[in-house]
């Protein structure tokens, strides 16, 4: 399968935060969901694959052309959402559109604008009026409206309630319904991806501690609730991390089925993206 | 390139009200003579861009143009490009204004003196903004705007300095022996200190991490 974005052996330094050696493989019409703590190296990741920081080493890699060399012809095709960064609030949604004509070649405005009056937006408003969804809605829209084959969103979904949330889903699921189109997103809120991350990708202290599919990790994965007892008759190979609760032991698994097949424990549960992280983080060994 | 101008240009307008409002009193004063029109182009033209620089800032503007195409090489050059199309119209303007000013009061329109006055203020608004630019995508505009005040001060106390100490008769030969080519001389550096600000403020913004 072809991967539509790769980042190979990605290294940044800052003082008192590293990222180490990120590895990441996107393949074709599929959505990754990037996940971790505050500070984790997320954005980092982000911002190097985007060229917007300097001095990182590594190979980063989208559509097979090199992120650095062949940047204009990258930037043409791939729709970004970036944490509170955005056009300057004292513009409209129409002044975006009569930037936007003019930078992107395929930037469509009939579709620009399509989505504005599906989403009830007030062209003509500045968009310091308008909500934070309503603001977060609105660049997704822009991401979206030159027809891009990648979206990289960071924390898209971050800030709205419930029902824009859905609608936001909706869109990004419409765009991976062309095959050749890809997101790669980071989000806190881990219940939206369970929902449409094909790929999981875990990153910790600017390093990726697991990446699998979105069914290996909810079918496979496994969390164990048990006593002291029995916690004690598992051996320690047999577990990623255990956490000690007041009344009973978390125990992260890898294979649910072979566990079950060698211990007589009480409960196994499936695993929560949340729960795995906060296991992963958390956790002891 | 055009996608970027107009975004400066469009933020500008956003903003037209406060500024209209600001022109009509500096015209209203400029009427009554308690104001030199010459004022008022670096003025409105430095505060009417710092604004941008401010409103980019506070967006993180610059990390979100560098993800779009060709964000690092356009963004510098556009910011300048939409500076000298806002010294031109408001040149335009503060000129018809000059005239209409001189014809009122004196009846006659002194042309020598208000294009040489407003040719000062272009000069001056070039070098004020050519100073600028590079220390806002250096330090931002918060520390940049510091920055301003310092050199307006320093610039303040230098030029009462030369007036009270140098023999300014070295200066006098030199703009007579330029004579009737200081349109020119003037123009070309203009020009050439605005080209070395933009190279300086470019190669600031290629190396900066946002």
């Amino acid at each position: 399968m072809d991967n539509i974005l790769e980042v190979k052996n990605l290294c940044k330094k800052y003082q008192g935060f590293e990222l180490k050696n990120v590895n990441i493989a996107l393949p074709k019409g599929t959505i990754m969901g990037f996940i971790g703590e505050n500070g984790a190296g997320k954005t980092t990741t982000i911002k190097a694959i985007l060229d917007i920081i300097k001095e990182y080493t590594g190979e980063i890699k989208i559509f097979g052309l090199d992120n650095r060399k062949d940047e204009k012809e990258i930037k043409e095709n791939i729709g970004i959402v970036l944490d509170d960064i955005f056009f300057p609030e004292i513009l409209t949604p129409n002044d975006i559109n009569n930037i936007m004509k003019n930078i992107y070649k395929d930037w469509d405005s009939e579709l620009y604008f399509k989505y504005l009056t599906n989403f009830t937006f007030p062209n003509n408003k500045a968009i310091k009026t308008l909500s934070k969804g309503m603001r977060k809605k609105l660049e997704i829209v822009v991401a979206i409206s030159h027809h891009p084959k990648l979206l990289i969103l960071d924390e898209p979904t971050a800030g709205l309630d419930p029902v824009a949330r859905n609608e936001v889903i909706d869109i990004f699921q419409n765009f991976i319904q062309n095959e050749e189109c890809s997101i790669f997103l980071s989000s806190h809120i881990t219940t939206d991806l369970e929902h449409i991350a094909d790929y999981i990708t875990f990153i910790n202290k600017g390093n990726i501690i697991l990446s699998k599919t979105r069914e290996e990790l909810l079918e496979d994965y496994g969390i164990v609730k048990c006593t002291k007892e029995e916690f004690d008759k598992i051996d320690k190979k047999d577990f990623i991390k255990y956490k000690e609760n007041k009344y009973e032991y978390e125990v992260l698994i890898e294979n649910r089925k072979l566990f079950n097949k060698k211990y007589d424990v009480s409960t196994i549960d499936k695993i929560t993206l949340e729960e795995l992280m906060v296991l992963m983080i958390k956790g002891e060994k | 390139m055009l996608g970027f101008i107009k975004k400066d240009l469009l933020m500008i307008k956003s903003n037209i009200k406060i500024f209209a409002i600001l022109l009509l009193i500096y015209i209203v004063m400029a009427f009554q003579g308690q104001m030199d029109l010459s004022f008022l182009l670096p003025f409105m033209s430095v505060m009417i861009m710092m604004s941008t620089f401010s409103y980019d800032s506070y967006n993180k503007w610059d990390a979100y143009a560098i993800s779009i195409p060709d964000g690092r090489k356009n963004s510098v050059k556009a910011k300048y490009l939409a500076t000298i199309i806002l010294i031109i119209l408001t040149t335009i303007i503060i000129t018809i204004l000059s005239f209409i000013i001189s014809y009122t009061k004196t009846n006659i329109i002194d042309f020598e003196n208000i294009v040489g006055t407003i040719f000062g203020s272009v000069f001056a608004t070039i070098l004020l903004q050519s100073l600028i630019y590079p220390a806002m995508y250096k330090f931002g505009p918060e520390k940049a705007r510091i920055g301003l005040m310092t050199i307006i001060f320093c610039i303040a106390i230098v030029g009462g300095l030369i007036v009270k100490y140098v023999d300014l008769s070295q200066i006098i030969k030199f703009l007579n022996f330029i004579g009737e080519y200081w349109i020119i001389v003037f123009s070309t550096t203009m020009i050439s200190i605005l080209y070395i600000s933009y190279k300086i403020s470019k190669r600031v913004y290629l190396k900066k991490e946002f």
